[in-house]
This record gives structure tokens, C-alpha cells and sequence, in this order.
């Protein structure tokens, strides 16, 4: 299967040394801090070839893309560098780049081997100190080039102590003609990958919290079942049939997922022990219990219900107890998001017709709008760090997938052709907390 | 002028003199053709009407279907009570599935865009039960009936207006055993 391979490849091409005696230094972030300006002249690149220098601008500009994106750095203008010295590598002169407001500067240097392996090397500088920060090699075959690129921003990350973020992925459904089925790519949109085969409908799909397996539900056996998929074994498990399965999310603390199902003759949410396959029911409401999302300590469960006559958002504990509303005004409210710092509740809301998206201060009460005026907007998701959303939107005639910082800034469209929908950010990694 | 009409005279008298010398010529009476009655054949070969039982016989699961043996229901906006207005077409469904009482049908839920997918997959649920309770009340057996939604995967027509919503919300009669 293809994308068994590219996973492999990706473990046995993949390299990463760490420079020796250099001594490493890690800056903490901390919230409110301003940007922090990041200069990046062009990489020492010693081939011209088209095909190769293409190569050299696709890694030199995801990077960038990245930095920029991450609301912790701040890019400084490419214009501002020809106010300086054109850069030289081993003789660096940081008043020059602190002259441009530079913070740090990124040092990159590409090479393409005669059997067409990229190896990238690039070195990070404090310019107020002149002082080497750390550095990173990677190897890897000449189509990975995206990749390494995201890992090498990811490094900056996790040198100002962030977890990673650019090489974190997003499953959805794209639907082309009559086809819907779940696919995973990058998280800016590139390099795709189906994973569903069916003819049949697929829908909702979500993450295991270790990002290794993906639940969803599929129409395949002429009933809408939950499905679970290993993305590194490739099999897929029918985890519950009988009634309507789905909109499962997995607990970021135990291994067992919240669903919703109607196998007892209402739309109930339902836990499922992974290992053991136990279930436990609970909720036991008349009126229809669904779109269960976990808080990120685990303990508690967001979710859709509509015992007071329409559908609102309530939380309950991980045991089904102590249920309370959520959203007060409003007729229609769907789809609840918790961010990973566990304060914030991004959800859905029905408007006269309009589809938005909302984020509840679980602390303050206050609610702010992420969209507005642009179309129908369905299905957020929170990106592992916190800072960004992914969601669908059929602004532009047809429903594509979005991105958008978490106050409603920098909204960026990720995906084009066909119609792709029920986005889902990977989850947090467990290890790096 | 006097010299005109000597020689209009003379003419006149030229030409009734030719005609008084010619004979008439012989002239056949003109007879009306035999038309012969051409009686069209009759192209419309009477179509024997088919009893209920008949159709019930001859067609296959898929053409009863395509065909529409049982009729698809509307719903309100954001309900799954079942309208007055429907429930005619649920008599005479129940009626059909009354008579052959050895079918089975699939009776499936859908929605109209405003809602989310979510939400919707358990709303075209309660289509669907509203519309088999309603049945089975009947007289129907609710073992020979299944459930099933699609929410607002499947719409029956696209387009953004109330009366494309109106179609979209629908509960499907699909028979799935005879």
C-alpha cells in the first residue's frame, strides 16, 4: 500500500544529526510575548539545474511559510536585506542584521547529491549576542524536500520550546463526483494521501491520541458503522454497528473513544473501551445526545444535546454526571472543539441560516466570532498547539478546507478542487507535554 | 380619335369572327376520382392495465422502486413530526404494504443543508422513525421495517432554495424484500 510505503521511507530516509561541540540554547515562549523576527537570506545552494534550484525555493519557502504562519515569529521582509551586505556565512556580520530588526538569522546551505539525495544543513544565530543557537542536518530523498523543510522549522519549535507543529497532519473527506472518502495531508494542504477505497459513503473521520490510527464511519456495509483504520498496519476494525456510529473522539488520556450511536433506538453518547471492546452508555435522554469531544485533562466530555427543544452544547464528566449548558442564546449549536489549553470551546452556531464558528472563553464567558459574512462554516478543529483552527467553508461556491488563527486572523484556504469537508487536526503528542 | 375606334371595331370584328369559326373542342367531363378510404391502422395497441398484484408479480425490486410503488414524505424545517399533509401518502403506502404483507421495506431519513452533518445524521433518524411509528399504527409489522439516515449526505436535488429544500427533506421508501 502506498502510503505504507511513504511511511517508511519516511523512517529509513530520514536522517538527523545533531552538530558536535556546539553548546545549544533553548528560549522559552511565553504568552503576550511580541514576534519574534526571523531573517533567512537565500540558502548556499552550489547547483543550478531547474529541476534541483526548483527544489532549493520549494524548501526555502515552506520554511518561511511555516515561520510565518506560527504567530511566534515574524519573518523580516526579503526587501529589507538589500539594505545590507549580501550575507556571507562564514563571515558573518550581525550588526547588519540587527541593523534590519533581525532577532535571529537562519543560516541554510543545500546540496543535491549526483544520485539526487537532498542533504540540508542549517544553523540558527541569536544576532543581539552573535551567538550560534543550534543546528540541524537533514538527509533524505529529493521528493521529501517538503518534509524536511517542515522538520526544519519544526526544530525552531522545539528551540523555543514548542512542540512540533509543521509536520502535523489533517484527515478529511474529499469528495469527487459521487465519491466521499477520507484522505490525510499535510497541514497546509499538500500531499494528500486517500486512505478509504469504498464506494460508499465515508464520514467524520478523527485521530487516535497517539495520531496511529484513524476512527470514522463508512456506509460500506449499507449502515452507517464506525470504523477504525492503522495507518502503520493498515487494517481496518468494525468497532460498532447496529443503529447509526459516529462522531467518535478519542480520550487524550485513556484508551477508549466517545461516540454517538442509536443502536438503542435514540442518538445516545457511548464510551468503548479499546482494549477490552467494554462499553459504557452515558447519556440516557429522550432527545438526541451527540458530537462528544473530550476536554484535554480527559476528565471531561463536550457535547451537542437537545433536551431543552433544540440543540445546544452542554459538558458533562467523563462518567456522564453534572451536565451543564454551555451556550445560552442561540437556537442551533453543533460540533464543540476544546482547544488543547482545555479554556477555550470552538463550536458551530446557526444564525438565521448563517453557519459560523464561535470560541467560548471557558474562564471569562466571552465569545468571539471566527467567521463572518463568508458562507456556510462547519467542522472546527484545533491545531495541536492551539494557536490555529482548521474548518470547511462553502464561501467560495464549494465547501474546501480553511485555516485560520485562533482570533480570527490570517484565514488561509488549504485545499482546492472536488469538495473537502469534516477536517480534523492531529492531536497533541503525548510525549512532548 | 375617330381613327381609334375604326380600328377597335375592326378588331372586335376580327376576333368574334375567329371565334364563331373555331369548334368547340371536345372536352371529357371531369370525373371525381374513386378516392379510396384509407382507414389509418390503429398504432396504439391497447395497454392492458395492470392490477396491483400484476405489478407486484412482474417488476423487480429495482423497478418497484425506480418506480416509486411508495411514495417519499416531506418534512417541516428542523422537525420529523409528521405533517397532516403526508400522512395520505402514508395510508396509502401502508395500504400497498398491507396487501403484500410479505414485504419488507428500508425507510431512510434525509435533511436539507441547514444543519450540520453531525446533527443531522440524528435528525433524518427521526424522519425515518416518525415515518415507520407512524406505519406501524397502521397496522404494519415493525419487524418489516428498517432505519436508516443519511442526513444531509445524499440530497435528492442541489440548489439553495426553499423549495430544494423542501424536496431534500424527505423520508425514502425503499423495498428491499418482496
Amino acid at each position: 500500500m502506498k502510503l505504507r510505503q511513504i511511511v517508511l521511507f519516511l523512517f529509513v530516509c530520514l536522517l538527523s544529526w545533531q552538530l558536535r561541540g556546539q553548546e545549544e540554547i533553548t528560549i522559552r515562549i511565553k504568552e503576550g510575548m511580541p514576534m519574534i523576527p526571523v531573517a533567512m537570506p537565500e540558502f548556499q545552494f552550489s547547483e543550478t539545474a531547474a529541476q534541483k534550484s526548483e527544489i532549493n525555493s520549494t524548501i526555502y519557502e515552506t520554511i518561511w511559510k511555516d515561520l510565518e504562519f506560527s504567530r511566534i515569529f515574524k519573518m523580516v521582509p526579503r526587501e529589507h536585506y538589500s539594505y545590507i551586505p549580501r550575507f556571507n556565512p562564514n563571515a558573518i556580520n550581525f550588526k547588519d542584521w540587527a541593523s534590519i530588526q533581525a532577532n535571529i538569522l537562519i543560516s541554510g546551505q543545500l546540496e543535491i547529491t549526483a544520485d539526487e539525495r537532498i542533504i540540508f544543513s542549517f544553523k540558527v544565530y541569536e544576532v543581539a549576542s552573535a551567538r550560534f543557537i543550534f543546528g540541524r542536518n537533514f538527509g533524505g530523498k529529493k521528493d521529501l524536500s517538503r518534509l524536511i523543510a517542515h522538520r526544519a522549522a519544526d526544530e525552531m519549535l522545539k528551540h523555543f520550546g514548542e512542540k512540533p507543529l509543521f509536520t502535523s497532519k489533517i484527515v478529511y473527506i474529499s469528495e469527487t463526483g459521487s465519491d466521499k472518502d477520507v484522505y490525510i495531508m499535510d497541514y497546509d494542504g499538500f500531499r494528500p494521501t486517500r486512505i478509504t477505497f469504498s464506494s460508499a459513503i465515508d464520514m467524520l473521520p478523527s485521530w487516535s491520541a497517539d495520531n496511529e490510527k484513524i476512527l470514522y464511519t463508512s456506509y460500506r456495509n449499507l449502515n452507517p458503522d464506525l470504523f477504525m483504520f492503522d495507518i502503520y498496519s493498515g487494517k481496518t476494525e468494525l468497532l460498532s454497528s447496529g443503529g447509526s456510529n459516529y462522531a467518535a473522539d478519542w480520550s487524550p488520556v485513556a484508551e477508549q473513544i466517545a461516540y454517538t450511536s442509536s443502536k438503542n433506538g435514540n442518538a445516545e453518547i457511548y464510551l468503548k473501551n479499546m482494549k477490552s471492546g467494554q462499553e459504557k452508555r452515558l447519556t440516557f435522554n429522550p432527545a438526541i445526545d451527540t458530537s462528544p469531544n473530550w476536554s484535554p485533562n480527559g476528565r471531561e466530555i463536550a457535547f451537542t444535546s437537545q433536551r431543552n427543544g433544540t440543540p445546544q452544547i452542554y459538558i458533562m464528566d467523563a462518567e456522564g454526571s453534572n451536565i451543564r449548558r454551555i451556550t445560552t442564546e442561540g437556537s442551533y449549536h453543533d460540533s464543540a472543539a476544546w482547544s488543547p489549553d482545555g479554556m477555550r470551546l470552538a463550536f458551530v452556531s446557526r444564525i438565521e441560516n448563517r453557519f459560523d464558528i464561535y470560541v467560548f472563553n471557558l474562564k471569562s464567558n466571552e465569545i468571539s466570532k471566527l467567521t463572518e459574512n463568508s458562507g456556510r462554516n462547519e467542522n472546527p478543529s484545533w491545531s495541536p498547539d492551539g494557536r490555529h483552527l482548521v474548518f470547511s467553508s462553502n464561501r467560495s461556491g464549494k465547501y474546501q478546507l480553511y485555516l485560520v488563527d485562533y482570533d480570527g486572523r490570517n484565514v488561509r484556504q488549504i485545499t482546492a478542487g472536488g469538495e473537502n469537508k469534516m477536517p480534523k487536526w492531529q492531536k497533541s503528542p503525548k510525549s512532548a507535554k | 380619335m375617330k381613327k381609334c375606334l375604326l380600328i377597335l371595331v375592326a378588331l372586335s370584328l376580327i376576333l368574334m369572327f375567329n371565334a364563331c369559326g373555331k369548334k368547340a373542342a371536345k372536352v371529357a367531363p371531369v370525373q371525381e376520382p374513386v378516392v379510396e378510404k384509407v382507414e389509418e391502422p390503429t398504432t396504439q395497441v391497447e395497454r392492458p392495465v395492470l392490477s396491483e398484484e400484476e405489478i407486484y408479480q412482474q417488476k423487480s425490486l429495482e423497478e418497484l422502486n425506480k418506480d416509486q410503488i411508495l411514495k417519499r414524505i416531506n418534512f417541516d424545517f428542523d422537525k420529523y413530526t409528521v405533517r397532516e399533509d403526508m400522512k395520505a401518502i402514508l395510508q396509502a403506502n401502508a395500504n400497498w404494504l398491507l396487501k403484500f404483507a410479505s414485504v419488507e421495506v428500508l425507510i431512510e431519513g434525509h435533511c436539507d443543508e441547514r444543519g450540520t452533518i453531525e446533527y443531522n445524521i440524528a435528525l433524518g433518524e427521526k424522519r425515518a422513525e416518525a415515518a415507520k411509528n407512524y406505519l406501524v399504527s397502521l397496522g404494519m409489522k415493525a419487524a418489516k421495517i428498517k432505519i436508516i439516515s443519511y442526513g444531509k449526505n445524499k440530497p435528492l436535488v442541489q440548489g439553495e432554495d426553499e423549495d430544494s429544500y423542501f424536496q431534500n427533506r424527505r423520508a425514502e421508501f425503499v423495498i428491499t424484500k418482496k
